[in-house]
């Protein structure tokens, strides 16, 4: 009796399997022909997004926190009858190139990208290039702003404000005071973990590189490893990467220094009289920020108003004087009251900004060099 | 019109289902909504970034073309290899003291604390629960900075300043505490099944309260304490904000070196994919090994 009962369960039991191992010989198929399928299917990353037509009475704008005020939008909208402004925050350049290039586009009519990212916006054919006939004012906007080598002549996007990369610094804590980048070399026990640099690869590398006497935007493999070399040296010494978080730090004294672009170190400046501005001796970077029309764009004749808004001289003058940003407008900077004027963080004397750089667009070995560099400096 | 067709289609199965009700009509009701959502928002979204993982060097709007490891070979680097070691460190640490610091306080909820103020008392646990976890940060950094609350309580009490910040145990800390709710929740729902009596039979059979606890308490609620802790082992594992924020120039983590690749300042989707599916790998890992020796502590 025993035998062949333990014998049909053994068969059932082997059925049982086969049935098994069969389902899983089908679902293996299955699986194996959806690869098959998904790798002949050749799409692409992003693509063009479906512009949805909005109301001419609205706009959407895709800019940085400190580039637009409630003022700003009132004074927008009485002037032009658009009733409602819908404002997007970027938090990086990186982010917006991300989100637009995958096709996130399609709803904003306006972009505030930084100066090289209008270069890889245009590359990526997600620009319109700008009808001059259509605006008012461009006239105003300072020589080398109109011929900047991001942009010459402005066919695709018009400045809206510029400044420098620069240490700000507690001058209660720093004797003897910064003067150029090598500080940061130069006194490791005063400034170790007191100081944070900014979460910006091109900027970090270019201050090093700048600080050896080399191009901030130097192509040279052997000259950017040994920028490299100098900052893992001075990794340990670092408290942190951050574009922003160290602003409460550096007020509450926890921190001593900080690589910051200067439009964010002059507003830190009006709270607290410890605080300088410094642009390193051997220079540093130029960057611009600037407006653009995104291809597609859903309001048009809405987002030539907003540029032609942004161009009016007293405009541009009043959102110097409230948000602390360089104006690159002639007319709107002759309007500013003279300390306003005088204020080398703000507008730096000629002599420093002809021994510093614009960021320069990077072809795509290149970037892959910078990123490894970077990738590795950060992840050890 | 409009309206009729799709109640009409509602209906059908219903009344049919009275005289012959297909065998595959239950499943398929119960199943096919959490079914269609795995499928679409999981199993997909998964087999996209494996296929993303697949192309070398892919920046938002290159043509997807699937072409090799690639990808995979450049994680063989020992740069990365302490990524993840980092990552794997503040998970398992992240692990032990969130076991350390919950397991004291569920056992007292769920076996001393009066019973009418149990439910209250876990919901005091949960409350921080209900705040942004980036508000919880960035609490920890005005407690943890040098001259934060922390500090300023030692320099009261004559202890020298601690610097916690922007290092590795600011993130354990950080993580441990996000995490704490979590583990609390899931060792009290098993210490409150706990059966008395065997600790009581114990007692009677002169075992010390040490003894009780090791040999009887524990492996009563090692079913719970083993989910618990992998609970908290993969959500750490992916947790961003805290290393982010609390751990300075050297706490890059494998979910940070992610975020770095799709839309931080190195914009490569395909070594980011394969970084996520190193990721996926590791959290799938964990679960296998619940699954495996989860129950087998249930039979013991």
């Amino acid at each position: 009796m025993a035998p062949p009962a333990l014998n049909s369960s053994h068969a059932q039991s082997a059925l049982r399997s086969s049935g098994a191992t069969r389902r899983n010989l089908l679902i293996t198929a299955a699986f194996a022909a959806l690869g098959y399928g998904l790798s002949k299917i050749r799409w692409r990353l992003g693509g063009n997004p479906n512009s949805h037509p909005s109301t001419p009475k609205t706009l959407e704008i895709y800019t940085w926190s400190s580039y637009v005020d409630q003022k700003l939008l009132d004074d927008f909208k009485a002037q032009t009858g658009i009733t409602e402004v819908v404002v997007g925050i970027l938090g990086s350049n990186e982010e917006m190139l991300a989100a637009i290039k995958a096709g996130k586009g399609g709803t904003y009519s306006i972009l505030y990208p930084s100066d090289y990212a209008v270069t890889q916006l245009v590359q990526a054919n997600k620009l319109q290039p700008l009808d001059h006939s259509r605006l008012i004012g461009l006239e105003n906007i300072l020589p080398k702003f109109r011929h900047s080598v991001h942009d010459p002549g402005n066919r695709y996007s018009i400045p809206v404000s510029w400044g420098t990369t620069g240490l700000i610094y507690n001058s209660e804590k720093l004797t003897p005071p910064p003067r150029d980048w090598s500080y940061l070399w130069q006194y490791p026990k005063l400034l170790s973990r007191r100081f944070t640099l900014l979460d910006d690869m091109r900027e970090v590398m270019g201050a090093t590189l700048k600080s050896m006497g080399y191009s901030y935007n130097s192509q040279n493999p052997e000259e950017i490893k040994q920028a490299y070399e100098k900052l893992v040296e001075l990794k340990p010494h670092i408290a942190s990467f951050t574009t922003d978080a160290w602003k409460d730090q550096l007020l509450a004294g926890d921190l001593y220094l900080a690589m910051s672009y200067s439009a964010d170190a002059v507003t830190l400046m009006q709270e607290d009289s410890r605080l300088r501005y410094l642009i390193p001796e051997s220079g540093t970077s130029l960057w611009s920020d600037t407006i653009v029309i995104p291809q597609p764009c859903p309001n048009e004749t809405g987002a030539y108003a907003w540029l032609n808004f942004i161009l009016q001289p007293s405009v541009a003058a009043d959102m110097t004087q409230r948000l602390f940003f360089a104006t690159p407008n002639q007319a709107a900077y002759d309007q500013l009251p003279a300390p306003l004027r005088n204020n080398q963080s703000l507008f730096p004397p000629d002599a420093l900004l002809t021994k510093s750089e614009g960021i320069a667009p990077l072809n795509e070995a290149m970037t892959e060099i910078y990123d490894r560099y970077w990738t590795k400096l950060t992840s050890s | 019109m409009s309206t009729q067709v799709p109640s009409s289609l509602v209906t059908q199965p219903d009344a049919h289902s009275d005289k012959e009700s297909p065998r595959w009509l239950g499943p398929l009701v119960l199943l096919g909504p959490s079914g269609l959502w795995l499928g679409l928002l999981l199993v997909i979204p998964t087999l996209l970034i494996f296929e993303l993982s697949l192309v070398p060097g892919i920046r938002p709007g290159d043509i997807v073309n699937p072409s090799g490891l690639d990808n995979y070979g450049l994680i063989f680097q020992p740069v990365y290899f302490r990524v993840i070691g980092r990552s794997l460190f503040f998970a398992f640490g992240t692990t032990f003291f969130a076991l350390l610091l919950g397991f004291p306080v569920a056992y007292w909820i769920a076996l001393i604390a009066p019973k009418q103020w149990r439910n209250l008392l876990l919901l005091s646990f949960v409350l921080p629960l209900w705040t942004s976890s980036l508000l919880r940060s960035y609490a920890w950094i005005t407690i943890l900075r040098p001259t934060g609350v922390l500090n300023s309580f030692l320099q009261l009490i004559g202890i020298p300043p601690l610097d916690l910040l922007n290092r590795s145990p600011a993130v354990l800390i950080g993580m441990s505490y996000s995490m704490l709710p979590y583990i609390v929740l899931v060792l009290y729902a098993s210490l409150e099944k706990l059966d008395r009596r065997l600790l009581e039979a114990a007692a009677d059979l002169g075992a010390n309260p040490l003894q009780v606890f090791w040999k009887v308490t524990i492996p009563q609620s090692l079913p719970g304490i083993v989910a618990g802790a992998l609970l908290v082992f993969i959500t750490s594992l992916g947790d961003f904000v805290d290393p982010e924020l609390l751990g300075g120039a050297s706490s890059m983590t494998l979910a940070r070196l992610i975020y770095n690749q799709f839309i931080g300042a190195t914009q490569n989707w395909g070594f980011g994919s394969a970084l996520s599916m190193i990721l996926i790998f590791l959290v799938s890992l964990a679960i296998a090994l619940l699954i495996k020796y989860g129950d087998r502590s249930q039979v013991v």
